[in-house]
């Protein structure tokens, strides 16, 4: 690990891609950063509304009721203000700031835009806090990983024991659980379980909790992910663990060591080099995965652009969603390509 | 204690894989310090034979005695005997083995290599042990090797290590399945040099191998197998310089005119 660091800080032996790629990231983001700094201010958008639309809101200022739905997001580099009314006399004024300007986006590429900075704003930010729904997202994806590595584990070591017992019905789970749909194994444990057993997935938390519902349903969504993907890490290990040379089996078995020492102390400590690319893939593959919990209206970055697309009928609004999922994937890319790098420095 | 007359004997082993006959009724009795050298073509069993003595490999039928103790008895496929687990266990680690492949633990250090087992199968004190492996080193001439990882060193410094750390668990036996058979022709010297050495200390040991000027150097007794039979078995004298059996005598032929 300190070794990894001391890579990391040495510069001058860096890959010229390496370097590369630093100085365009460093490049893009002082451009952000002086982009961000000139942006026109919430204030500064406000006042670009027309005399009657600032009329309407002075006198919304005094009445308890109000007639102008005020909007502004800010996405770092952008940002978007609305004003709109609602009722006979129904006036939308759209703006969008960027670089010290403010333009209209009523139509064109600034209406484009303007939608863009609007659904990616609230794709983050829906719910108690900014970033929710890609939180949730990866929440679910990080546990999920997480129960399937130990899961899967267990069963590849029960599929590859001699003992009939132990390996029929791991192979079976395995073979039940790669050969049907995720979603409807999501249907089986959200809707199915609790209709059969007579419970609801709400009542393991307490009942004045206004979030158990979406609580009961994370924790549905986490057990039929984390089932599924026990079954795919479970193959992964196991090609694995027997791709290892019978001959460290067989050095081992040659100097006394125990069936289960081999296996934790030779054959898994090698094999888990070899599981991290392909258990890295299932984790992005999971990330994408997740974003069927829509199905059961739990609130990631795709139900939220599901719900956005029913209030707004604006159908652009799985650009931005796309966009969220790519940089998310390629951030944890470019991790487990280092990661990878580091466990395979012995091969 | 020591009141057996050999060390390692070997009644009437056969080894079937399916139809194909690997070994046929292979009777060997080796005393205490005998070197004793297996030459033959390939397929001639002499691997497998040396694998099946570990376990490595199930025999069809026969047994095998060490150290006068019975250490396996079979039949038909089937176990006959039943030696518990420790006495087993116990006569199992009286034999020590090489193989061809080295088969180093590759995410453990050399140092690592040769303590894992005294450690983790005689729970021998940690200490104790590194101390020994350190010693085993010096001997196998890698002692500035300890704490590389196997796949920096050259295939010769591979297979010493891999003495060393079947030496680490005191066999009184030493399989070596043909342990320069991957090796560049310059790092078998080295090699063979360790070997030479063990068995001048009394070391007992069987060796597969197709190094004739080893045999012909330190072997008390040649074996020569083929077709999975011991076709003729002798002292060097008798098998290199007076081989009575043609199948040795076409062998060594070829072998020594090379």
């Amino acid at each position: 690990m300190k070794s990894f660091f001391k890579n990391l800080f040495d510069v001058k032996n860096w890959k010229k891609k390496t370097k590369i790629t630093w100085i365009v990231v460093l490049c893009v983001l002082a451009v952000c950063c002086v982009l961000s700094a000139i942006k026109p201010s919430e204030a500064d958008m406000k006042l670009q509304a027309s005399e009657q639309m600032q009329k309407l809101i002075q006198a919304d200022e005094n009445s308890t009721r109000k007639h102008v739905t005020v909007t502004y997001n800010s996405l770092i580099i952008v940002n978007y203000c609305s004003f709109s009314t609602s009722g006979a006399s129904e006036i939308n004024e759209k703006y969008v700031g960027f670089a010290g300007q403010v333009f209209h986006a009523d139509e064109g590429v600034g209406k484009f835009v303007g939608q863009m900075v609007n659904y990616t704003y609230r794709m983050l930010g829906c719910g108690e806090n900014i970033l929710h729904g890609a939180k949730l997202t990866l929440l679910l994806t990080t546990l999920t990983t997480l129960i399937g590595v130990i899961l899967g584990t267990l069963l590849a070591l029960g599929k590859i024991s001699r003992n009939k017992l132990l390996s029929k019905p791991c192979s079976a789970y395995i073979f039940f659980f790669r050969g049907t749909p995720l979603l409807i194994q999501l249907f089986v444990i959200y809707y199915s379980l609790p209709a059969i057993f007579g419970f609801a997935w709400r009542d393991l938390f307490d009942a004045a909790d206004n979030q158990a519902v979406y609580k009961g349903a994370f924790i549905a969504a986490l057990i039929a992910y984390g089932l599924n993907s026990g079954a795919y890490c479970a193959e992964i290990v196991r090609a694995a663990i027997q791709s290892i040379d019978k001959g460290q089996h067989e050095a081992a078995k040659a100097l006394g060591l125990s069936y289960g020492k081999t296996m934790r102390l030779v054959i898994i400590p090698q094999s888990v080099r070899r599981m991290v690319p392909p258990i890295c893939n299932e984790f992005i593959m999971m990330l994408k995965d997740a974003s069927l919990v829509f199905a059961i209206s739990l609130m990631d970055i795709t139900t939220i652009s599901k719900n956005i697309m029913t209030s707004e009928i604006s159908y652009i609004v799985f650009l931005p969603a796309l966009i969220i999922y790519l940089i998310i994937t390629a951030f944890f890319t470019w991790i487990f390509n280092a990661v990878e790098k580091k466990f395979s420095l012995y091969e | 204690m020591d009141n057996y007359e050999y060390i390692l004997e070997t009644e009437h082993v056969s080894k079937n894989f399916g139809n194909l006959v690997v070994l046929k009724d292979i009777n060997l009795k080796v005393k205490k310090g005998e070197v004793i050298c297996i030459i033959g073509p390939s397929g001639a069993g002499k691997s497998t034979y040396l694998r099946s003595l570990n376990q490595l490999e199930k025999i069809t039928s026969g047994k095998i005695f060490i150290k006068g103790d019975l250490f396996l008895h079979r039949e038909k496929d089937h176990t006959v005997e039943r030696i518990d687990k420790q006495t087993q266990q116990k006569l199992l680690l009286e034999m020590g083995m090489c193989f061809q492949r080295f088969n180093l633990f590759p995410h453990k250090t050399v140092l690592e290599n040769i303590c894992l087992a005294p450690v983790e199968v005689k729970h021998e004190d940690k200490e104790t042990v590194k101390q020994e492996a350190m010693e085993l080193l010096q001997k196998v001439g890698l002692a500035d090797k300890a704490n590389e990882y196997p796949n920096r060193l050259s295939g010769g410094q591979q297979q010493r290590v891999a003495i060393a750390r079947a030496l680490a668990m005191k066999p009184e036996i030493m399989l070596f399945d043909e342990p320069t058979s991957a090796l560049d022709p310059e790092l078998v010297g080295d090699v063979l040099q360790v070997m030479k050495d063990l068995a001048l200390e009394g070391m007992t040991m069987l060796v597969v191998t197709h190094e004739m000027g080893f045999a012909k150097e330190v072997a008390d007794r040649v074996l020569f197998m083929a077709d999975g039979i011991i076709a003729e078995e002798g002292t060097l004298d008798r098998i290199f310089n007076h081989p009575e059996n043609p199948r040795t005598q076409s062998f060594l032929k070829s072998v020594l005119n090379v």
